[in-house]
């Protein structure tokens, strides 16, 4: 029980997590995670990769739009500018992917800064067009890639996915080794970003967030620091997207077009704006609902045998059902039902 | 408002709960005892962007596994057909075919678009899974490259070659002087641009002016400003590299503006779903159709689906050709099974490449592929909609 906590320090007063049960947890996550990959089919391992590259770019969007109040609907593009950096780096320069990923990382944060700029001015629904605006752009130049010397897709060369000199295949195959890439990057995004709200950077970000002009009366320099939630949002949606082009070997503007933007909305919001741990469960669970779904289905086609001609349906009806009652029984999100679950044996057996 | 929220919460509990229990249940299965089935993946788009003619291409696969299963199967073995609809996206086809590879583990694999086929491209490689799919990109056509993808069907490219030589000649027929102005009216997509630069080599190499190249936007309901557009460059003859809804569309714009064109419609716009929905505006519209559904060989097809009163919307050249796009993949298997060998995706791919000619009776040319050539047709006839039917107006004409 998580209760009966005094400190004695500074230094425990501020710690990220001051609980024991809370370290305990993420111990288990973390045996968990380790231990996961050498039970796991390739199946399970490629939704595992795949909710964490989406984490990582749901981490992203949640520091602009859950942490610094920016709404943006351009993440796909942001996502579309890390991978196709990172894939032309690889194709025509064959640059390994330890110095690709950071190179993309940076240069859409770049990117992101630039398109970060109307925020100054515009706000709410306005800016939301705006960055709306950016996602086409950056759209439009790579459907008219022969501006940029692209075709209709990238196809990186295998030998580019190294690391330091090291082929990746030497771990395991494909979605055995980027299993082990993707869970650095994304514990790196959750540690930097957890970390990055207890910075004057962060608390910066959430006094805009708040009250943008009440935080311009104290004293935060809204330009900069809206500009650099752009920039730091962007840098891990590029992270997103350049070990996407890394990992599924092919990449086509097809993946990045304003439904991802939506979807990714959709993850912060299902797991919990303003929240590290909530951009993953939403992720997760974005990920995993459709596959939730179809196996339903064949579990179920021996008793419905229709069930799969009706499947396609369910699952359009799906997603947007999932978002409507998120909305109105838990606006707060995954994390908060967490949240409530632990408050529920916190207070046990006396629950009111 | 509480309870209800608690008990929202328990039932999203539950269903990750049970998302875990039903996929462990599906994780059993496969292993190679010779009375078990053999297993076939596909994908379907039944309800994404090209879900129009995704349907009844889904129907005929299915509607080809049911006939060989009745008819006996591969030497009495049964033949199961894995499948499921992505949706036209992108990361859903490479979950489904992971899961169907990893977990069913199917023998081979039917796909269906141009970015999907393109972006499992590595993974089929590697997994070594003999594939086909309704995309003609000619990317996919080269087995160094691509060892294990086979083009049942004229590479786009080849397609718009072909269409392109027909338009020459009919513009030659009907005693014009010069050259005629192209025009491209594409599916904003990797599907819709793949021919483009192939078709373009081919149009200045005859001298004839870079055609222009307008994509028409995904769920466009009037497609009036794009038609404007090659209007006023001139345009004699217009591509629609596009599915049937959206060609139809235009088809119907360009009459209503008045503007007397012909339209040449590659592979998937030219079937009878064009003719429904563009009614008797459809009518001398010119179309490339690989697969004919006239054919000696289609009558198996449709009049299977007549007895089993399979519902495929009308588009019985696209019911044809998911039927015998599969019948090809299978004939592999039956090959490797025939020669009493071990069923896997290198002696299914060595089977295809040396079996020599697979007769569709007329539905196409033979088919032949080769170790160093995956195209299997490279020649194709072209349609005219003549009183509300595909009627053949040439023979058949290879690109090259």
């Amino acid at each position: 029980m998580q209760s009966g906590t005094f400190h004695t320090t500074y230094a425990s007063d501020v710690s990220l997590r001051p609980y024991w049960p809370q370290r305990i947890r993420i111990v288990m996550v973390l045996v968990a995670a380790l231990i996961f990959p050498w039970f796991a089919d390739r199946y399970w391992l490629n939704l595992a990769n795949t909710i964490a590259i989406a984490a990582i770019g749901a981490i992203g969007l949640n520091i602009l739009v859950g942490y610094t109040g920016q709404i943006s609907i351009g993440h796909g593009g942001f996502l579309a500018v890390g991978a196709y950096t990172a894939g032309l780096l690889a194709v025509h320069l064959g640059t390994p992917m330890w110095l690709t990923i950071p190179i993309a990382s940076f240069f859409t944060a770049a990117v992101g800064a630039f398109f970060g700029l109307p925020s100054l001015r515009l706000k709410g629904l306005y800016l939301a067009i705006a960055t709306l605006a950016s996602q086409e752009i950056i759209i439009w130049l790579l459907t008219h890639g022969k501006l940029l010397g692209i075709g209709e897709s990238l196809s990186l060369p295998r030998s580019t996915n190294n690391l330091f000199g090291l082929p990746v295949e030497w771990l395991g195959n494909n979605d055995f080794a980027f299993y082990w890439i993707c869970l650095a990057f994304l514990i790196f995004t959750v540690i930097f970003v957890s970390n990055l709200f207890r910075t004057r950077t962060g608390r910066a970000f959430v006094a805009i967030r708040d009250q943008d002009i009440a935080a311009q009366v104290i004293g935060v320099d809204l330009f900069r620091y809206k500009l650099l939630a752009f920039a730091t949002s962007s840098f891990f949606a590029g992270l997103a997207g350049a070990l996407t082009a890394h990992y599924r070997g092919v990449i086509s503007w097809e993946r990045f077009t304003i439904d991802t933007s939506i979807l990714y909305l959709a993850m912060i919001i299902i797991g919990g704006l303003g929240s590290v741990s909530g951009s993953i469960y939403g992720a997760a669970f974005m990920v995993l609902l459709p596959a939730f779904l179809s196996n339903m289905a064949r579990a179920l086609s021996s008793v419905v045998p229709d069930i799969n001609s009706y499947l396609p349906y369910l699952q359009q009806g799906a997603f947007g059902l999932a978002i409507i009652l998120f909305l109105i029984f838990e606006p707060e999100g995954i994390v908060k039902m967490w949240r409530n679950v632990k408050d529920y044996f916190r207070l046990w057996p006396f629950s009111y | 408002m509480h309870r209800w929220k608690r008990t929202f919460g328990w039932w999203v509990v539950l269903a990750l709960f049970a998302t875990l229990l039903a996929a462990c249940g599906g994780a059993g299965g496969g292993g190679g005892a010779s009375s078990e089935p053999i297993k076939v993946g596909a994908i379907f788009d039944l309800t994404g962007a090209t879900a129009d003619v995704g349907t009844p291409y889904s129907r005929g696969q299915i509607a080809f596994i049911e006939w060989k299963n009745e008819q006996g199967g591969i030497k009495g073995r049964r033949l199961q057909l894995i499948s499921e609809d992505y949706a036209y996206q992108v990361p859903r086809a490479e979950e489904l075919y992971t899961k169907f590879v990893t977990q069913d583990k199917v023998l081979v694999f039917s796909g269906w678009g141009t970015g999907d086929t393109e972006a499992l491209r590595p993974k089929i490689t590697e997994d070594k899974i003999p594939f086909i799919s309704a995309s003609y990109s000619a990317t996919l056509a080269n087995p160094a490259e691509t060892p294990y993808n086979f083009l049942v069907a004229p590479t786009y490219s080849d397609q718009l070659i072909i269409a392109m030589k027909w338009a020459i000649d009919d513009w030659k027929a009907k005693g014009n002087s010069g050259l005629p102005k192209f025009a491209y009216l594409i599916n904003d997509s990797p599907f819709g641009r793949s021919p483009l630069a192939d078709g373009t080599a081919f149009a200045t190499s005859q001298g004839i002016d870079t055609p222009l190249e307008v994509p028409s936007p995904r769920g466009a309901t009037d497609l009036t400003p794009q038609l404007t557009q090659i209007r006023d460059y001139g345009a004699n003859y217009i591509f629609l590299q596009n599915v049937s809804s959206p060609a139809a569309l235009a088809i119907k714009n360009a009459k209503s503006l008045g503007y007397d064109v012909q339209f040449v419609c590659l592979n998937w716009c030219a079937n009878e779903i064009l003719i429904k929905q563009a009614g008797a505006d459809a009518e001398g519209v010119v179309g490339v159709v690989p697969f004919d559904h006239q054919a000696e060989g289609a009558k198996v097809a449709l009049e299977y689906a007549r007895q089993k009163n399979i519902d495929y919307g009308g588009a019985d050249s696209t019911f044809v050709q998911g039927w015998t796009a599969l019948s090809i993949l299978i004939a592999g298997i039956e090959k490797v099974v025939n020669d009493g060998k071990e069923l896997t995706g290198e002696n299914i791919k060595n089977a295809l490449e040396t079996m020599g000619e697979i007769d569709t009776k007329g539905v196409t040319l033979p088919v032949k592929f080769s170790p160093t050539d995956h195209a299997g047709v490279k020649s194709t006839r072209i349609f005219r909609v003549e009183n509300g039917k595909w009627v053949a107006i040439t023979d058949f004409i290879s690109a090259r």
